[in-house]
This record gives structure tokens, sequence and C-alpha cells, in this order.
């Protein structure tokens, strides 16, 4: 009789990082705050995306990214596919990484999460610079993927904890 | 050397095209599937236009129920916030309301002797302006776009290009037009760019938005001496905006003459569409 709500809590607890990853792209929630300090923005999108491709990709399925960039592109103006392809290269790269490393710690992460910036940050410049009429800044960009790499650590250490509560419940 | 290259091979062709239990799909052919949107959406179609504009209505829909509970908490904050403020803030209001009593007569002297000067001149009165009242549907705020969604678009007769205001005072254009909803790009966006005048000299330059909260005026007159606290109108001259609308102040920071916006482009809730007629639609 117990077992269904365990089960079906360890389910829920599972569909987290799906549920945190459409909930950034199809509400308000801004990971933006140049109220308070004009150059502070990162792109938790794909964090989420890289620590669990890297670190459990069965919990995040690769059409749950496209479609979470779909959303995310709808909803900040940009053309449909920008988002998804940025996401999709930083999959890969968190794909080639696992398949490549056996032990990996924080430090490694971190440093391995600067290529997907890159690669999926070079992707995005190339698609809107070239192919639409939207202006994008550099120094824009660049203040967004530095926060989004010093970030990183932080957001390791939650979903770190989260995946342990994972395995705790089931 | 030659195995090294294997093996990256190896890694990466592994990387694009594995499947699993909840990879359905590799990654590979949903990057091809990104390419091929993106470049659809991007050169885009009649068919392609109105499937965005479906997804677009149907996905800022959810996001606005989704976003509700989230904006209620916030809202319910700032209220219990301006709650301590009231008595301080309702001082302030009547003295406010004192000076613009004075002013008001000023104005209607103003406006008769404008009507009369106007009729001398045998000038066509454009002042009736038809406004459509929307609701600030999304508010997502972006290091790389600033816009709002509006929940009115294409039915009820806003089309891409209008001005839209904020307590008169105009806070950006209609870049995208839905059935249901649209797309306002604000002035503090990197790709605004609007025809402006300002002082007593009526100096003409372009608005451009830098991304900050402040935009930029550029294009200034050579050897121009730029003044604080001038107050900056649309010019008109994009022959789409309609001339006068008010924008901000200018504030000049190091040499440069940015605007401070009389609307504030992060607390928008309710704004107008100024409808333009169908003529001057074809500009757009």
């Amino acid at each position: 009789m117990a077992i269904f709500p365990k089960k079906f809590i360890t389910y829920i607890i599972g569909l987290g990082p799906v549920i945190f990853l459409y909930f950034l792209s199809i509400t308000e929630t801004n990971t933006e705050f140049s109220n308070y300090f004009e150059i502070v923005s990162f792109n938790l999108q794909l964090i989420i995306v890289y620590y669990w491709t890297l670190k459990a990709p069965s919990m995040l399925g690769s059409g749950n990214i496209f479609f979470a960039g779909v959303v995310n592109d709808v909803i900040m103006g940009f053309p449909l596919g920008t988002s998804s392809l940025t996401y999709l290269v930083t999959a890969v790269v968190a794909t080639y990484i696992r398949n490549v490393t056996v032990n990996t710690s924080l430090i490694t992460d971190w440093f391995t999460f600067l290529i997907a910036i890159f690669f999926a940050n070079l992707t995005y410049l190339i698609l809107i610079s070239n192919f639409t009429d939207i202006i994008v800044t550099y120094l824009d960009l660049f203040y967004n993927s530095f926060f989004t790499f010093l970030f990183y650590p932080i957001f390791w250490v939650l979903f770190s904890s989260y995946k342990m509560l994972l395995k705790g419940a089931s | 050397m030659a195995s090294n290259r294997d093996d990256f091979g190896i890694a990466i062709r592994y990387a694009l095209l594995q499947k699993g239990a909840k990879h359905k799909f590799s990654l590979f052919f949903l990057i091809c599937i990104s390419i091929l949107i993106f470049f659809l959406d991007s050169f885009s179609s009649n068919i392609m236009s109105n499937v965005r504009s479906i997804l677009n209505d149907s996905i800022y829909r959810v996001s606005a129920v989704s976003s509700s509970p989230f904006n209620f908490l916030e809202n319910l904050g700032k209220d219990t916030k301006n709650i301590f403020f009231v008595l301080k803030e309702n001082k302030y209001l009547k003295a406010e309301l004192r000076e613009l009593k004075k002013r008001d007569f000023q104005t209607k002297y103003l406006t008769n002797e404008n009507k009369r000067l106007k009729e001398v001149l045998d000038s066509k009165n454009d002042s009736a302006v038809s406004y459509v009242l929307t609701k600030v549907l999304l508010d997502k705020k972006s290091p790389f776009l600033k816009s709002i969604i509006l929940n009115k678009g294409r039915r009820s007769g806003i089309v891409k290009g209008m001005p839209v205001i904020s307590k008169n005072y105009l806070i950006g254009k209609v870049v995208e037009a839905n059935y249901l909803s649209s797309r306002v790009l604000l002035l503090n966006d990197l790709n605004s760019r609007i025809p402006v005048t300002f002082g007593d000299r009526a100096v003409q330059s372009i608005l451009t938005g830098i991304g900050r909260d402040k935009p930029r005026l550029e294009y200034l007159p050579e050897n121009f001496e730029a003044l604080d606290g001038e107050t900056v109108f649309t010019s008109g001259k994009d022959g789409i905006l309609t001339p006068g609308l008010p924008i901000g102040l200018t504030e000049k920071i190091n040499n440069k003459l940015d605007v401070k916006l009389f609307a504030d482009p992060n607390q928008l809730s309710f704004v107008k569409v100024i409808l333009i007629d169908k003529d001057t639609e074809s500009n757009f």
C-alpha cells in the first residue's frame, strides 16, 4: 500500500530537472539582475542542460531540451530553433565529456563547462548576427557567459544535493 | 596521433547518434530539426508565419497563467511595502495637484490659442487619435532583448509598427502582431531607433537603445552643446510615429546625451497602442 506513494514521490523528484527547465523557459522568472547590477545576467538553462546531461542523462531527455528551447525562443522573441540549437550543442559537449572521462569532480566539470559555453554562445552568435536583424553586443554576451561560468559551482552543489535526495528516495 | 583522432571521432559520433530510454531522438536528428525550423522561421514564408503566430498566442497564454502565482506574490510584497509610504506620498501628491491645477489653466489657454492659430493657417487638426488599451501579459527580462508581450493583437486592430504609450509617454513600438497578442520593442532595447526632437531649438536626433535603462541620443548636430533636463519628443520624421509624443528628459553623462524615460520600462502593467490608419501601415 505504501509502495505507490513512494514510487510516485520518486517519479516526481525525478522529473525535477525537466520541470525546472520548462519553468525557466515558460515563466517570467529572470536570471537577469540589471536593476541591481547592470552587467549581471546568466543563463541558468545552459547550466541545467550541461549538469544533467553530464551527470544523469536519463533525467533530461533530448526531446525536452529541444522543446524547452523552442518555448524559450517564443517567449524571448528569437527565431524558432535558436535556443534549441544552443542547448543541444551544450548537450553534445556534455555527452562527449561523459564518454571520454571516467571520474569527474567539480573542478573538471567546471572547466569543461567553459568549452560548452564557448560552443553554445558561438552557435548563438553565428545564428543571430548572420541570419537575423537582431543586434547583440559582444560585451553583453561576454558578461552573460562569464557569470554563467562563475555561478556553475553553486548550482553544481545544489544539483548534486538534489541527486543525492533522489538516490535516497529511490 | 591517428588513434587519438579516431577516439575523438568515435566519441563525437557516439554523442551525436546515441539514443536511450529518455533519449528517443538522437542529438544529431534534433540539431537538424532545429536548423531547419530556424531557417524556415528566419526567411519566413506565409505558412511559417501563421504557424508562428498560433504558437506565440498559445505559449504566451500558458506563460501568463504559469507566471501569475509568482506575479501575485511579487505584487503583494510591493503593495505591502507601499502601505508604509502612503502618508508621505499623500502629502507629495497634494502639493503636486496644487501645482498641476495652476498649470491646467495655462494649458487650456494655450490649447485654445493653438486651435485659433491652426484655424488661421487652415491646418488639419490631427489631435484625434484612437487607442487600444491593453494589459502587459509578459515582461520577461533578457540581457539581449527588452520587450513586453501585450494581450491584444490583430483582432483588436493592432499591426506591426504602431506606437505604444504608457501614461501618455512613448515606451516603444509593436514589432510582432499575432492574432491575439503582440510584442512591443521597448525604447531601451539595442534594436530600437526612434527619430526625436528636443530643446528650444527643436534639435533633430535619433533615440537609440543601448540595452541599459536609459537610451542615448545619437546623430546630433556638429559641435552641439548638450544640456540637461530638456524634454524629448517624437519628431514623426519616419512617417509612422505620431509627432509630439513625450519620451523623457535629457541627461548629460560623460559627453554623451542619455534620456531618462518618463515611463519606467520595468514597471509596465497597462499600456495603450495608438491605432494608425491603413495608409500609414504600408510604410511599416
